[in-house]
């Protein structure tokens, strides 16, 4: 099995924190997004508090991944979490997407192979959070 | 009220990074997404917005966020503001002094709120996939859709006719997209002229 993530929404982490401050404080979302695009210490400090528990703020977002794997284990995918959408590309190849909250909650649940390259995927795109599932706090 | 496309899925981009022609874009369109701050929309409107349930939200919490000077984050219809402002703003007031009412007395803003009216306003985060928003500009867009929502699906139109021209020339109600009414009995009668009004909605 072999994963590649390539594409995602840009600022997947700037729209977490916009989130969290969305449903928390009085300030208009667009305001806060613009304010938090110019501040990555206080987006990392914000995404980085982030729990589980609320997930639906780390939905504003999609990742897609060009897929090679079997029919069967593309099958055990979706499974294994029905947030997946997949497309068939080719025979072994499939174009596979998510948000960053069925990718969060897959990697908590499972720790097979597939889970490590989806965290892999996610250093660059949403390095504070992957430090936090790294770390063991989301 | 403001609709203002936030991020989304570079359709260009996707297209690119998969490299197969054979493609359709609507086999591509539910792996892209598009995030909208939307604001100043009434609880009403939001209501009606959760109904599509193939999204994501993030709304302002109103156990959070106290209501301060409820008469001036309310949304009035226009044929309340023509035919019952006065009404309207007696039942706004009163509202407001029970919530303050309620609140000062030490009643939780949680359970304090149930005294709000549905005009009070609201701010929050959609996002949604290609396919959904397809959908939901088909049935919000339509001549027969609530005033607010229309307004608002018209003005989450333009902002994506921006992003991504291509993708939404032919996106509007469903008798833009589909070049019939389905509404049957209830159809509004003007096809034409609102098909030829969504070919020319943009910035």
């Amino acid at each position: 099995m072999e994963l590649v993530l390539v594409s995602c929404t840009p600022e997947v982490e700037a729209l977490v924190a916009t989130a969290l401050l969305t449903t928390t404080s009085g300030a208009k979302p667009s305001a806060l997004f613009h304010r938090l695009q110019g501040d990555p210490t206080r987006v990392r400090e914000i995404v980085g508090k982030v729990e589980t528990q609320h997930g639906s703020i780390l939905e504003h977002n999609r990742l897609g991944w060009v897929l090679e794997a079997k029919e069967g284990e593309v099958l055990k995918i979706l499974l294994d979490s029905r947030f997946f959408n997949v497309l068939r590309l080719e025979d072994s190849k499939w174009l596979l997407s998510a948000n960053l909250r069925t990718v969060v909650e897959y990697i908590g649940k499972k720790k097979d192979a597939f889970a490590g390259a989806l965290l892999k995927s996610l250093r660059d795109v949403a390095p504070t959070l992957c430090s936090c599932i790294e770390a063991g706090r989301l | 009220m403001r609709a203002e496309l936030l991020s989304h899925t570079s359709f260009k981009q996707l297209r690119a990074a998969i490299g197969y022609s054979g493609v359709s874009d609507g086999d591509l369109l539910p792996h892209a997404s598009f995030t909208f701050a939307i604001e100043g929309i009434s609880r009403v409107c939001s209501h009606q917005l959760v109904r599509h349930r193939v999204a994501s939200y993030s709304q302002q919490s109103q156990r959070y966020i106290p209501v301060r000077k409820l008469r001036e984050r309310v949304v009035v219809p226009p044929s309340v503001r023509e035919l019952g402002q006065e009404l309207f703003s007696a039942n706004v007031d009163a509202a407001s002094q029970a919530y303050e009412g309620l609140v000062d007395s030490g009643v939780p803003r949680e359970d304090a709120r149930f005294v709000l009216p549905n005009a009070t306003e609201t701010n929050l985060l959609i996002t949604m996939e290609g396919r959904s928003l397809l959908h939901f500009f088909g049935l919000r867009c339509c001549e027969r859709a609530q005033w607010e929502i229309k307004e608002l699906a018209d003005g989450m139109l333009r902002e994506v006719r921006v992003a991504e021209p291509e993708l939404f020339r032919g996106a509007g109600p469903y008798c833009r997209q589909l070049g019939r009414c389905p509404e049957g009995r209830f159809t509004c009668g003007k096809m034409n002229e609102v098909m030829e009004m969504y070919s020319c909605v943009s910035s």
